[in-house]
């Protein structure tokens, strides 16, 4: 049972819960999205809130594609993601995390935005967002910026959103010649946080890497990217030791602790055992060769 | 902070003070006297809690009442009636897919969410469908032998529209 009650406000529009966050946010206020992280942290007592705003009803539950980028809203939950043909089609690391977060019922209500703004280091939401570029809109009553991810987490449980402002929508980059996975090990399959998290993808000119992105969870402060293990996999032709060869560098590259989820020895060979499949998943899912000589003379 | 709401909790309408702080589960077992839902953790691990908002599993120990208002939600005793069962109701009594029982309520409600969206799972689709259901008494062999049994029991002609 929760200690204390609050007031709870459910803003119809965005622009009505951009006044209300305005209104609240030298308070001691909280922000509702799905309440899977949120509500046990109240019932626990670690958070005691005076006022509750809901976004369930604030028009934040799009997915829209656009020519060269999707947009989802802050409040679409992991289970309506992983539903979408387009994601699955079009972003299938985004629908590997969505799928996994969780189990039904967690997935029916905890939401990717409400995933990125907890900002636990063990985000599942975060690995393939870093891989795939994609920026975070955060609106205010005055303001409205995007923030690339890389720069959104500061610390466990901390971000860059100021008082009164809010995610809006998640807006990531489409792009057929970048492919990417994403992998997570827990200690079961379901209903856990992740021990190590990855996603991994790149895009290729010929035969050799031309850019590439490599992204870990749970075993840093914040989700992060491998950038050695990135520059490594530059200009390099795929062969069968390569990805194991950038798994290592990226093994360098994490901090991971001891907990009781796991010792850090253990996360730092997951780390490597995820960062190789992730990117031979991410190659199972480059166009053949043959396509892309026809659409851009083989120098695409 | 208090509020009026109504739901529809199995098929009847209910209009209620609720305060903000409560959450739906306590509302369904303690304001309405439905206590075939359970609490096991309170935080959204066990399944225990699992009823079905608007036709999906959610765990009611996460959910605040207050959000509830105009929604639609199916507790166990909406299931079925001791005298007519649910198909899986009886597939779990026939296969002993309940050992204590304390899981049975949110296992059956993740099983119907499972079997109205999917009605032929492969047993790698009953084991994600009630993945968020833990069995303390590690009974999942018969339990996704009973959901088998349901969804084959479903299939037959005669149920044909009835159970949704």
């Amino acid at each position: 049972m929760l200690l204390n009650t609050f007031e709870y406000l459910k803003p119809t529009n965005l622009s009505n819960a951009l006044e209300v966050l305005d209104d609240l946010k030298d308070k001691n206020m909280q922000v509702l999205a799905g309440g899977t992280d949120l509500i046990p942290w109240m019932r626990a007592r670690v958070k005691e809130v005076d006022h509750l705003v809901d976004l369930a009803d604030a028009g934040l539950n799009h997915i829209v594609f656009d020519h060269d980028q999707a947009r989802i809203g802050a409040t679409v939950t992991f289970a309506e993601i992983f539903a979408d043909p387009e994601v699955r089609l079009k972003l299938p690391a985004i629908a590997e995390a969505a799928g996994v977060v969780g189990a039904v019922q967690t997935r029916n209500l905890a939401t990717l935005g409400g995933n990125l703004c907890s900002a636990i280091p063990s985000s599942d939401g975060a690995p393939a967002l870093l891989v795939l570029g994609a920026s975070l809109r955060l609106q205010s009553k005055n303001n409205d910026r995007l923030v690339p991810i890389e720069q959104f987490f500061l610390g466990p449980r901390r971000t860059v959103l100021q008082p009164g402002e809010v995610l809006t929508e998640i807006v990531v980059p489409l792009r057929e010649d970048f492919t990417a996975s994403f992998l997570r090990q827990g200690r079961r399959k379901a209903l856990t946080l992740s021990i190590v998290n990855s996603a991994a993808g790149f895009a290729m000119d010929g035969q050799k890497i031309s850019e590439a992105r490599i992204a870990l969870g749970a075993v840093a402060p914040i989700p992060l990217r491998a950038t050695k293990a990135e520059q490594f996999l530059l200009g390099k032709k795929i062969t069968s030791e390569l990805f194991a060869e950038a798994a290592a560098v990226a093994a360098t590259e994490i901090s991971p602790i001891s907990d009781l989820r796991a010792s850090a020895d253990y996360r730092r060979k997951i780390s490597m055992v995820l960062v190789r499949r992730a990117l031979e998943n991410a190659l199972a899912r480059q166009k053949p060769k043959a396509d892309a000589q026809t659409v851009g003379g083989g120098v695409r | 902070m208090k509020k009026n709401i109504s739901l529809k909790v199995n098929g009847k309408q209910y209009s209620l003070e609720v305060d903000a702080k409560d959450m739906l589960l306590h509302v369904i077992r303690e304001k309405i006297g439905l206590t075939g839902t359970k609490e096991g953790c309170g935080t959204g691990e066990c399944g225990a809690c699992t009823v079905l908002l608007d036709g999906t599993p959610v765990n009611s120990c996460l959910y605040l009442a207050i959000r509830a208002d105009g929604k639609e939600i199916l507790t166990i005793e909406g299931l079925g009636t001791p005298a007519h069962l649910h198909p899986l109701q009886q597939a779990f009594i026939d296969n002993a897919g309940v050992q204590c029982g304390f899981c049975a309520p949110g296992m059956l409600l993740s099983a119907k969410a499972l079997l109205d969206k999917n009605p032929n799972p492969t047993e790698h689709e009953i084991r994600v469908g009630i993945a968020g259901n833990i069995c303390r008494c590690s009974g999942y062999v018969k339990i996704v032998k009973s959901v088998k049994q349901a969804a084959a029991e479903l299939q037959q002609p005669e149920h044909e529209g009835s159970y949704k």
